[in-house]
């Protein structure tokens, strides 16, 4: 039966990266390319908080660092762009597990203050800073045309660019799932439980909460490269230490617990603004919607919009009540 | 004799300025029926959000396309102008470009005003090849690559003239330039400022105010403690009048000389500033004063009234908005009805626009086929003085390297 449902959800994201970059129009596909990046910070955001009830309040700061090096090295060098968008991924895996180190000895609102004050940091960096764009030294932020961004061989176009980025995205969440099915997902379980009992069961709690920061700082520096992309050129308004604490609400918002909650939360993050944008509403009014999501979310629905989209389908189809932790990420 | 002629000339250029107020305005054909045919996609971007609003060069350019459309459109089509506010996000601007050009398929691009836009976009405008007259452009890439031409000067001419007449007639030696730290704007344009200086032996600083919280005291102290004897403001209008009071607050309008680029030549700014300002700030603006008459300067205010609102602001960036507006619907107006709807044909007729000739502008407006376009760079120097502004130098070429490449183009053309 897990298997069908898999197989279920396989159908229908190929059937959406197929599709979808082929019939949205032009500022669409944009936006979903900005949205399928921000679903990949927002899936690291909600694995560390369903694993092990981490908060980390630096997913988009994350974000502006994999965007940061991924300009740096297309400027400065002319490797293929995956090979700048993994070298990326590993500076803010690496950034993740530097966060990671107070995190073993807090937890809790104390953690979390801990990851927004490193985004309040890196806020004022690339503002101070800014983003390279071609010109020479370490920052490489010149005062005249910015240079060419090199996209994908294999997505040039913004339609072929934005099914790259879903692609990616599909990685990520299978990163995820091997994790939880894996040692690392058994490890992270029982310190979720009990940071003793693991501690008593061999299992090395500093590495593996280190782990899941470093992977949670993957995806973002990953979303964060794909981004810098899609634009060719990055701003410190995108990364500031507040989108990072709207995120992880919109996490909670779509739904932690699932995979396509980070979905949900991304759409919500980057569809709703760019609707109410064309319905010429003021885009500032998804902070009101936001905001009474959040509450909904926290009185009425603790596993989000994910959560009662898979209490529908298990209400729809009961004989799949026993399936439903498959479909937790 | 001087004085009363200064203020005779003041009262004429009000009288003027007022007389424009009732005058019924021109546009396009002037047949005074309205457009019906197939509309003619046209696009715009402003920015519109903290730090500062530049959607008064849009909002200029659409009464202009209204007042078009009410006067026989381009051979009965009307314009149909469609506007988008990047909010000076690059990923709002990139969706509001591809929403123009890829969806909605418009023949150009008129009015842009952004710090933005334009340097995220300028590599689609040549893949699109679609020509962008902006308007209220704030980036060197606006003024650096080939598919955007702007009747503004943009913000590194006009710190330069405003420094250049701060040196020549107030014998400025130290000037400070406080911009917003977004290096293709801020630095790029006090930069330039800070060359010149440099060139003529003397000294200059430039000071940077981050545009998601402008701290204006702290950039004051910055700029004073540079040593600098004058202050050049080079900041949107809001942020400009913000340095100011503060500046007044602490009692340096006396201290220092003061100048500032073109935001401030805004029709309001003056009562914003109040009488502490009267006389102690010189303003480079990049378009005609308000009350030097001329026809399109004229036309300007009338349309402006009749279908603008009355709360719109009329200032450089409303002028250049209308300007780029009226040599667009003259550029259609002169081409074959059945190219209008071919981008191309469209861009091959704004690139091929030379000699333009406008009282909104000191020099002739063109574009030609070049890697660079920056055909305003000329400007006047106006003083703040009982309520308004009065000019203290009329149209004078800036000087700087900056413009070597502009000129040569120009001799080129025919122009120089």
């Amino acid at each position: 039966m897990r298997s069908t449902t898999n197989t279920i959800w396989a159908v229908l994201g190929l059937a959406l990266i197929l599709v979808l970059p082929a019939f949205a129009g032009g500022q669409w596909v944009k936006i979903f390319t900005s949205t399928t990046t921000f679903a990949l910070a927002a899936a690291g955001a909600g694995f560390l908080y369903t694993r092990l009830g981490m908060v980390s309040l630096v997913q988009v700061g994350l974000m502006g660092v994999g965007g940061w090096v991924t300009l740096r090295l297309n400027h400065a060098f002319n490797f293929p762009f995956e090979i700048n968008l993994m070298v990326a991924g590993a500076v803010t895996m690496f950034l993740g597990n530097l966060i990671a180190l107070p995190a073993l000895r807090m937890r809790g609102l104390y953690l979390a203050l801990i990851t927004l004050m490193f985004a309040a940091g890196l806020d004022i960096v690339f503002t101070a800073k800014q983003f390279p764009n071609g010109a020479e030294g370490f920052w490489g932020v010149g005062t005249t045309f910015a240079a060419d961004m090199r996209r994908p061989v294999v997505a040039q176009s913004d339609a072929a660019y934005l099914r790259y980025t879903m692609v990616w995205l599909v990685i990520g969440f299978v990163l995820i799932e091997l994790h939880r099915r894996m040692a690392p997902g058994r490890a992270w379980a029982l310190i979720r439980k009990s940071e003793a009992a693991a501690l008593a069961s061999g299992v090395n709690v500093t590495l593996y909460k280190t782990w899941a920061f470093g992977l949670s700082g993957l995806l973002a520096g990953l979303g964060g490269g794909l981004l810098a992309g899609s634009l060719g050129l990055l701003d410190s308004a995108t990364f500031r230490a507040s989108e990072s604490v709207m995120l992880f609400a919109l996490v909670i918002v779509g739904g932690a617990r699932f995979w396509y909650g980070a979905v949900i939360a991304a759409v919500l993050f980057r569809v709703v603004p760019g609707l109410l944008n064309n319905w010429g509403v003021d885009a500032d009014l998804s902070l009101v919607i936001f905001g009474a999501a959040l509450l909904h979310a926290v009185m009425t629905a603790p596993d989000g919009l994910a959560g009662q989209i898979n209490g529908a389908i298990r209400t729809l189809i009961p004989s799949r009540k026993s399936d439903n932790k498959g479909a937790k990420a | 004799m001087i004085k009363t002629l200064k203020t005779a000339g003041t009262a004429m250029g009000l009288i003027f300025a007022a007389g424009a107020a009732f005058a019924a305005p021109s546009c396009g054909a002037n047949t005074g029926e309205a457009a019906t045919g197939t509309p003619i996609k046209v696009g715009g971007i402003h920015g519109n959000a903290a730090p500062g609003d530049f959607s008064s060069s849009t909002t200029a350019a659409g009464a202009y396309f209204d007042c078009v459309n009410a006067n026989g459109g381009i051979n009965g089509r009307p314009i149909e102008y469609l506007v988008e506010n990047d909010q000076w996000n690059p990923e709002l601007a990139s969706q509001a470009a591809s929403k123009l050009l890829v969806d909605e398929e418009v023949v150009a691009m008129v009015g842009n005003g952004s710090f933005v836009e334009m340097s995220v976009n300028a590599g689609l405008y040549k893949e699109q090849n679609v020509m962008t007259m902006a308007s209220a452009c704030a980036a060197s890439e606006c003024f650096e690559s080939s598919n955007i031409v702007s009747t503004n000067q943009g913000p590194l001419p006009s710190s330069i003239g405003a420094a250049m007449y701060m040196v020549e007639e107030k014998g400025a030696q130290n000037v400070s330039c406080i911009a917003l730290t977004i290096p293709n704007s801020g630095p790029w344009s006090c930069g330039a400022a800070v060359e010149y200086m440099e060139s003529k032996g003397l000294s200059g600083t430039g000071v940077y105010l981050n545009p998601a919280s402008p701290d204006v005291n702290s950039g004051l102290l910055e700029a004073i403690a540079s040593g600098a004897d004058t202050i050049i403001v080079n900041l949107p209008v809001g942020l400009a009048v913000a340095v100011l009071k503060a500046a007044e607050e602490q009692g340096l309008g006396d201290a220092y000389q003061w100048a500032s680029s073109t935001p401030l030549y805004d029709r309001d700014a003056p009562a914003a500033l109040g009488d502490y300002w009267d006389g102690k700030l010189f303003v480079n603006t990049e378009m005609t004063p308000f009350d030097k008459g001329g026809e399109d300067a004229t036309n300007w205010l009338a349309v402006m009234d009749a279908y603008g609102d009355a709360k719109d602001p009329r200032d450089s960036f409303s002028q250049a908005g209308f300007l780029s507006a009226k040599i667009f619907v003259d550029t259609l107006l002169g081409m074959d009805p059945a190219d209008l709807d071919d981008r191309a044909k469209v861009t091959d007729a704004i690139t091929a626009i030379s000699g333009y000739q406008s009282d909104l502008v000191c020099g002739p407006f063109y574009v030609g086929d070049a890697a660079r376009h920056m055909p305003n760079h000329a400007g006047t120097m106006v003083v703040l003085k009982d309520g308004g502004f009065e000019t203290v130098r009329d149209c004078y070429e800036y000087d700087s390297p900056y413009f070597a490449p502009i000129f040569e183009q120009e001799a080129a053309l025919g122009l120089r």
